[in-house]
């Protein structure tokens, strides 16, 4: 037999074999530097159907930061702990994700997240503590005290389900209470699929809950000057930069999280956006809240990385007689309301009298918008969707007092 | 084609025929499952599937008329043959568009519907028109066979390097299908480029009886894979798991290479040499 043939085959034999181990070689590590086969799989084959079915879904993940550094759709959507399986074409998969998956390994950031009025104290805002566990009450209630323990809101019995469920439970169930134990939905910020720290820093992002009559912080901020400079110079910002490594280079234009949550110039990164916040702005008498020194000072310590000490401290003394005097005008109006009460005038629940809206319009929207507007730079939010209704209604009010003063006397003689 | 009455272990075109339509057989269940992990979401999914079945039944009507009515035999081949040429061009065609004529990378390469697959019918198609036109007793007809079943194996490799890319090469042992089919590949071309003896031809067999093992091996590594995929029924891990079938292809090939060299053992019985050009 003749060498040369073998010879031949066998270097053609190598070649290809040769040339499909540099092919291999040439796959991104992302792909294929996986814990398991399984993994390196859901790399590529999640995306074969689902390109088909849903593009935008696979084309998010694919420009996500998720997706640069080799977290695939596996590493989410595997079951956590305490989560339904579904088996779905030889993955098991969780298909409701929950904070429990993005904890797995974003732990500290899910704790501060649990520290914060967004979880637990949010979703008891509407449907009460009934639905928490003992233990999520007995935790929030450490962090924000009297956020949790506390009966539904009575809007939920009177507006119905359909109005809790497609209205006030959208923007409240970022701290739900999830069947796996945990609390909250991470995606109701950094949006699913994408998992982005810019979508999350955008103002509109905040904006689609903290907007309206209640609370009309996206609103004021474009108003403000910082919501104006925004808008002027959002193509030059750096919305992507690491949280940990954001400067005044980054962002010289603040948005919500600049300000509330983000680490700029090396201040400490935070997902509890209370952790700055001097004073409870929403309820109807604002008081200082527990940790408002070191609060104040933490956010006085971000707008000094763009302004000046005397200018801080005049919008913040600005602000604090705004709060005063919406507490004067609230407390007001709640004493009337109170002695109405007191000498059987107004009776019956909550939400039953014509006068009971406008009391709680009073305080929950003009009452919040002038003390929001006076610490967020809303001049216009502060008198005229603030002070101005907050005049009206308090007249109103009394007028209204009097004259079911004058039909209760009447009925009695 | 051999006499009437000749030795059916000489008829090597018979062999051929039957090895067409057992592979016809086998791409029903094997496309029925393959196009099943996609519920059949388009309609053209559903053509191979029928394509597979009226070919076969086809094949068990005109095989046996080879010799009896040899025009019909022939021309219905000849349809069957270029029908199967066109369904399986197609088919790659569809299998690209699934994912890489949107994106052109390796990756979407990779995880796109297998794209060599479809060619299973192109190659059957080339082998029944082969078998018609060329006679079986000549040389040449041995040669077409082999290339054929060279091209299979260039399918195998392809088909075992970009399926198991899919895992990553996760497990060592999936290399061993690329290196069997480069194997076969590297020894089944050499007879095109130069002349060879009879001992290469015996070398061959045995590579070929190498392929055949890594086949079978392959089969119960696919299978214990499958047992330990998760999903709720059997059949749902059948679906998603590793194809079952696919291994088999390197016994099926080695079969048909065997029936080219027998071929020219048959007929030669001596040191094989290239037809002149």
């Amino acid at each position: 037999m003749s060498f040369r043939p073998v010879f031949i085959a066998v270097v053609i034999a190598f070649a290809l074999i040769l040339s499909a181990f540099l092919i291999n070689r040439a796959r991104p590590a992302v792909e294929t530097g996986q814990r398991s086969a399984e993994f390196v799989r859901a790399a590529g084959k999640c995306a074969e159907c689902h390109t088909q079915q849903q593009y935008s879904v696979v084309h998010e993940y694919e420009i996500s930061a998720h997706a640069r550094k080799g977290v695939n759709c596996l590493d989410c959507h595997q079951p956590a702990d305490r989560q339904q399986r579904k088996e779905h074409h030889g993955f098991s998969l969780s298909t409701k994700l929950t904070a429990g998956n993005c904890r797995s390994c974003h732990e500290p950031i899910y704790q501060e997240f649990l520290r914060s009025r967004h979880a637990a104290p949010s979703w008891a805002a509407v449907f009460g503590e009934k639905s928490l566990r003992p233990e999520q009450i007995e935790f929030s209630e450490r962090y924000q005290p009297g956020g949790t323990r506390r009966p539904a809101h009575p809007l939920t019995t009177i507006e119905g389900p359909s109005a809790t469920t497609s209205g006030c439970g959208q923007c409240h169930s970022v701290g739900r209470p999830n069947e796996d134990g945990t609390i909250g939905t991470c995606t109701a910020c950094h949006t699913r699929h994408t998992s982005s720290v810019a979508i999350a820093r955008l103002p509109t992002t905040c904006g689609q809950c903290h907007l309206g009559p209640d609370h009309s912080q996206l609103e004021i901020y474009e108003e403000s000057k910082h919501g104006i400079m925004f808008h002027a110079q959002q193509h030059m910002l750096n919305l992507n930069a690491a949280p940990k490594e954001l400067t005044t280079r980054d962002m010289f234009v603040p948005t919500c999280a600049t300000c509330h949550m983000s680490g700029i110039n090396g201040q400490k990164v935070t997902h509890d956006p209370s952790e700055r916040l001097s004073y409870y702005l929403a309820d109807p008498i604002t008081k200082a809240r527990p940790n408002r020194e070191r609060a104040q000072a933490a956010m006085k310590q971000v707008c000094v990385q763009c302004h000046t000490t005397p200018l801080i401290e005049r919008v913040y003394a600005d602000a604090e007689r705004v709060v005063a005097s919406t507490n004067d005008k609230v407390q007001a109006a709640s004493e009337v309301m109170a002695a109405l009460r007191k000498d059987g005038i107004l009776t019956g629940p909550p939400f039953t009298h014509p006068l009971d809206f406008v009391y709680f319009d009073l305080w929950h929207y003009d009452g919040r918008t002038s003390k929001h507007g006076a610490f967020m730079g809303g001049a216009d939010f502060v008198q005229w969707h603030g002070n101005y209704p907050m005049l009206a209604r308090s007249v109103e009010l009394k007028f209204q007092a009097e004259e079911l003063r004058r039909q209760h006397a009447g009925q009695r003689r | 084609m051999p006499a009437n009455g000749a030795d059916w272990r000489s008829d090597h075109q018979l062999w051929v025929e039957v090895f067409v339509l057992l592979n016809f057989a086998g791409l029903i269940g094997d496309i029925a499952l393959a196009h099943s992990t996609n519920h059949f979401r388009r309609t053209s999914e559903y053509v191979p599937l029928y394509f597979s079945i009226g070919a076969t039944l086809t094949l068990v009507a005109i095989v046996p008329l080879r010799r009896r009515y040899a025009a019909v035999w022939r021309d219905v081949g000849y349809l069957l043959g270029w029908a199967g040429i066109g369904v399986g061009l197609v088919g790659v065609m569809l299998h690209l568009d699934s994912r890489f004529f949107f994106e052109r990378t390796i990756e979407s390469l990779t995880y796109a519907a297998p794209f060599a697959a479809p060619l299973a019918y192109t190659g059957l198609g080339l082998l029944l028109i082969a078998n018609r036109m060329v006679d079986s007793q000549s040389p040449e007809w041995a040669y077409w066979i082999l290339l054929l079943a060279l091209g299979g194996f260039v399918g195998n490799f392809v088909f075992s390097l970009t399926d198991h890319a899919q895992n990553g090469f996760f497990h060592p042992i999936e290399w061993v299908p690329v290196v069997s089919s480069g194997l076969a590949i590297g020894f089944l071309l050499v007879p095109f480029v130069v002349r060879v003896g009879s001992g290469y031809w015996r070398v061959v067999a045995i590579v070929l009886g190498l392929q055949a093992v890594v086949g079978l091996i392959g089969f119960g590594v696919h299978a214990a894979a499958i047992l330990r995929q998760p999903g709720a029924t059997l059949l749902e891990r059948v679906l998603s798991g590793a194809p079952p079938m696919a291994p088999l292809l390197f016994p099926n090939l080695a079969v048909l290479a065997l029936i080219a060299l027998s071929g020219m053992v048959f007929d030669y019985k001596s040191d094989l040499r290239i037809p002149k050009r």
